[in-house]
């Protein structure tokens, strides 16, 4: 039975050092979170209300920090000062106390204020993104597709691929939706992101305050090249990436000139919001020349109009109906246009790649029939 | 006849002979101790298959282009690796392992309420993970521990696979949730009121609950899941009319408090440790004991702040919010109480203490940039980054996994009846701190900065910090290499543990290590708090425990 009580500690200077060093270095944190430029841990904001949450950032950064430094501080304090050590009798025994209610309070109550004033600010900068943002901006949509962005502005027809332009100082009503999995939008120097769900549409709205090329990256897994669908990585094992895209945000006069292209680019781009199709699709009426224009918008990325074996990532497509040496499609069926208008409708992964389904490549049965009379008038 | 004590022993009040024969005794065992031995050992096998797909997903990330594997193994392997972890490593062993082993010990029973049920619990679990890992056979899953469809529904067959093994897990965790709470109701020895009951087994009673509720929304959203995948009905597929964020709710419902069932069991064994190498009692038991409860309750109210960015509408998410901001007050609670533990006391730096204090520092670290994330504006930035990334590995590594070691130093000699080496505890310590906070520090800002989780290839500005992270990864699992070494070493040569080699108060450590099969000679009566180093023992009836006596089968 041990007997022997260590004798009552009291706080000695020891102790009083050390929190005098804990305090210091706890507002060291404090005012090296309030002013060090957030280079070091997040891009610079490019747009409103991004800044707000900068702000807040910085507060739960150095609450943050003060807090861990009063631990870790405590925490390595008494573990130098009660080590057991070597003159001390093997039974040795601490102080036995076993609460001390008003350090008990304190250290409740401290952190609930905390709480309370984190909620607070942290509801403030909410409202400034969720509710206070303008409604009126300009409305413009993205599309997630595995492993590209597409857009949609108003009064310009059909989708832009590649780099999405946006003009600086005008609120902008960002309406993102998915035309297979579940993809994520983020721009990194806007600070904001919103999931791209099937079937739900969700609303981002902010003010771009720099001109700039902002890189989008995806953050939601969205399949095999979800890690290309990133800016910066213009170039992949030597292919080009389409999914390596940008925010451009221009001036006023820079924009218009963007606009106006596309405007001109896509004046006979089809508006077509892809649905998919479950029963066969009926191939009558097919229009090769329309369905030329949305073969190369839609499908050159990945095809050529060349022999079977000139791949870009799909197969070259010319002469698909009778090229002796591929009598069948590349999932087996004989090369005949109902079996191409199967291939488009439902996608097919084989050895080659992925060819995406008609949701994925956001084509109306129409479309489907304009195509395959397309890929069948080539000999 | 009938006194007081038999009906607190209850079930196991009374003494069956212990069963001959290497199956029935170490195989399809009853015993409590064996089978959370057979959990420890099945779960760290499972963790060293995990952490070698955790190498291979580092060693591709050491350079941007990745290149190490293909992206669609990159993608399998990261599924499998935090399934794993989460399913199979830390799961089964801070709650089937030590719950098992130690719980009954420390109230004083003889073994769990219902021991077959028990047996039955354990032998799921490696059905299951075989299972799990077979799925790499058939095309694993590639959409991450959670599985979101419709990526899921597109995922190789083997996804169907790693539904069903799931889903046996947690029906392995469900049974072993009720058997633990009806243990602890019932079975305690006289006079240990549950103010009396020591803090690791307080944290095994938060969990419990957990285990039972949560698992059985995971059990459906998998269900589903499996349905949808094999037989095409929708639940989640948009195109066919189902909703793909019902799963999000459903698969967070289980997965916020299953966060709770990693950590908690961890939180009483730090509850432990501490005092015993500090000795002195732990600072406000009622405050770490309430705070527990607390915690696990309000763990179920909170699964929504992982899905801001999915399109909650805005108003809802100012709930989910604020009461993630709470949990951090009886969190808060329970570190402040153990450093204050600290304080006066006589500390002896084992291994096992060394991962406990390892354990308060990183897991604060981990639970601080959780409160960021709760934060809706920060979390708008960060989510589905390597934020994320970087600080649930904080929690879980350098807490559950950290606990698990400073559990593993701590009872090893009680249920192994050996000692581990302390030189190697300290190299495997080193080893293992610093190589988690170079492994999963740098990841914070990586995800503010820009990179976002689950890519086998990204942004080339972010290599430098990503080799510092893969190095550190790599000097990680050094560290618990050295460990197993020891573990192995130790079983065979180690030096023999006697009944009580820390000097601590629990009543596991008032009997013979390894215990005998029934445990208790006498079930001992209780009247007091273990955590009183100036007192005397606060047991009576132990006389007899080290002694040759034999066993009082009948009468207590
Ligand atoms: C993301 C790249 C991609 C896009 C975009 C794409 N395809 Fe494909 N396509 C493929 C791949 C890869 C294959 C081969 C699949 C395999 O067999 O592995 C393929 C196969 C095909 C085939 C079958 C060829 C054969 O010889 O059997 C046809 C026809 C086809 N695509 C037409 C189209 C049309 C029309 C479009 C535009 C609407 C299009 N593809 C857009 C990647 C793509
Ligand atoms: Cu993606
Ligand atoms: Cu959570």
């Amino acid at each position: 039975m041990v007997e022997n009580r260590a004798p009552a500690t009291t706080l000695g200077r020891g102790f009083w050092i050390a929190t005098t060093v804990i305090a210091l270095l706890a507002l060291a944190a404090i005012v090296f979170w309030s002013y060090t430029s957030l280079r070091i841990v997040m891009p610079p904001v490019a747009a409103q209300p991004g800044g707000e949450i900068d702000v807040l950032f910085r507060f739960m950064a150095a609450t943050a920090s003060a807090i861990m430094i009063v631990v870790a501080g405590y925490l390595i304090y008494f573990m130098i000062a009660f080590r057991a050590r070597k003159t001390d009798p093997p039974d040795a025994i601490g102080v036995q106390i076993h609460d001390n209610h008003k350090l008990e309070l304190w250290w409740t109550i401290i952190p609930t204020l905390l709480v309370v004033i984190l909620s607070v600010w942290s509801v403030k900068v909410w409202y400034a993104i969720q509710i206070a943002q303008p409604t009126n901006g300009l409305v413009v949509e993205s599309i997630g597709h595995q492993w590209y962005f597409t857009f949609r502005y108003p009064q310009i027809h059909g989708e832009i691929t590649g780099e999405m332009h946006l003009p600086v100082n005008q609120p902008v009503v960002m309406n993102v939706t998915s035309a297979d999995v579940i993809h994520s939008f983020w721009v990194p120097q806007f600070r904001l992101k919103a999931d791209m769900v099937p079937g739900l549409i969700n609303t981002i709205r902010f003010t771009p305050t720099k001109v700039g090329r902002y890189p989008i990256v995806c953050t939601e897994f969205c399949g095999t090249n979800h890690g290309l669908m990133s800016g910066n990585m213009p170039t992949w094992q030597g292919k080009p990436n389409p999914g390596a895209q940008y925010l451009v945000v221009d001036t006023p006069a820079d924009f218009e000139k963007w606009y106006h292209g596309w405007q001109v680019k896509n004046a006979h781009a089809s508006d077509a919001i892809a649905t998919v199709s479950t029963g066969t699709i009926s191939l009558a009426g097919g229009d090769a020349k329309a369905g030329q224009a949305l073969f190369a918008q839609k499908c050159s990325a990945c095809h050529a109009i060349a022999p079977f074996s000139q791949r870009v990532v799909g197969p070259g497509l010319k002469g698909l109906l009778d090229d002796p040496q591929h009598p069948n499609l590349v999932d087996g069926d004989k090369a005949t246009p109902a079996n191409i208008a199967t291939i488009l409708q439902n996608g097919y992964k084989g050895d080659i790649g992925q060819m995406p389904n008609q949701a994925a490549n956001n084509l109306s049965d129409k479309d489907i029939a304009n195509l395959v009379a397309y890929l069948s008038s080539l000999k | 006849m009938s006194t007081t004590a038999e009906h607190a022993g209850g079930i196991a009040g009374h003494i069956h002979p212990e069963p001959q024969g290497f199956i029935r005794r170490y195989v399809f065992s009853i015993d409590h101790k064996i089978i959370g031995i057979q959990y420890l050992i099945t779960g760290f096998v499972f963790l060293v298959l995990a952490g070698l797909l955790a190498e291979i997903i580092r060693t591709q990330l050491l350079h941007a282009n990745g290149g190490f594997v293909s992206n669609d193994v990159y993608n399998e392997v990261y599924s499998i690796h935090g399934s794993a972890m989460v399913w199979l490593v830390v799961i089964p062993i801070v709650t089937g392992a030590f719950g098992n082993i130690i719980m009954p010990l420390q109230i004083g029973a003889r073994d769990v309420a219902f021991p077959w049920l028990n047996m039955l619990s354990f032998w799921i679990f490696p059905v299951a993970g075989l299972m799990l890992f077979s799925s790499f056979l058939m095309g694993a899953p590639v959409a991450g521990w959670t599985e979101y469809p419709p990526m899921s529904l597109l995922g190789g067959p083997g996804t169907s696979m790693w539904a069903a093994a799931i889903f046996l897990v947690g029906v392995s965790s469900t049974l072993t949730g009720i058997n633990f709470v009806v243990t602890m109701f019932q079975m305690r020895a006289p006079g240990m009121t549950f103010t009396r009951m020591p803090l690791f087994c307080w944290a095994q009673l938060a969990t419990a609950p957990l285990l039972m509720i949560a698992t059985t929304a995971l059990a459906a959203a998998l269900a589903a899941l499996f349905m949808e995948r094999q037989f095409g009905v929708p639940f989640f597929d948009p195109t066919k009319g189902g909703s793909p964020i019902m799963w999000q709710h459903m698969f967070w419902f289980y997965s916020h408090p299953a966060v709770y069932i990693m950590v908690l069991p961890m939180f009483g064994a730090i509850s432990e440790i501490i005092p015993t190498f500090a000795r002195k009692p732990i600072f406000g038991y009622k405050m770490i004991a309430f705070s527990s409860m607390a915690i696990a309750l309000a763990g179920f109210m909170v699964w929504a702040h992982h899905m801001f960015t999915s399109g909650l509408a805005p108003y809802l998410q100012l709930p989910f919010m604020i009461l993630t901001f709470t949990i951090a007050i009886p969190t808060g609670v329970k570190f402040f109480s153990w450093v204050a533990t600290l304080w006066g006391g006589k500390i002896h730096y084992t291994s096992s203490m060394m991962f406990a204090l390892a354990f308060v520092a990183l897991f604060t670290f981990g639970g601080l940039t959780g409160v960021f994330l709760a934060a809706v504006p920060f979390d708008l930035h960060v989510h589905g980054t390597y934020w994320i990334v970087g600080h649930f590995h904080y929690v879980l590594v350098g807490g559950s996994l950290t606990g698990i070691f400073a559990s593993t130093y701590f009872w090893f000699p009680k249920f192994a009846g050996r000692m581990l080496n302390e030189t190697l505890g300290k190299i495997h310590f080193w080893l293992f701190f610093i190589g988690v906070n170079m492994t999963f520090l740098p990841q914070h800002w990586l995800g503010s900065l820009g990179m976002p989780r689950r890519v086998p290839e990204y942004d080339p500005q972010f290599q430098t910090w990503n080799d510092v992270s893969s190095i550190g990864s790599y000097i990680m699992t050094l560290g618990i290499l050295v460990f197993f070494v020891n573990v192995l070493v130790s079983m065979r040569n180690g030096k023999k543990a006697p009944p009580n080699p820390w000097g601590a108060r629990t009543l596991e450590w008032q009997i013979p290590s390894p215990p005998h099969y029934y445990n208790f000679k006498h079930i001992p009566t209780v009247f007091g708090l273990p955590y009183d180093f100036s007192q005397p023992l606060p047991y009576k009836g132990l006389e007899e425990e080290l002694t040759d006596s034999p066993v009082h089968a009948g009468a207590h």
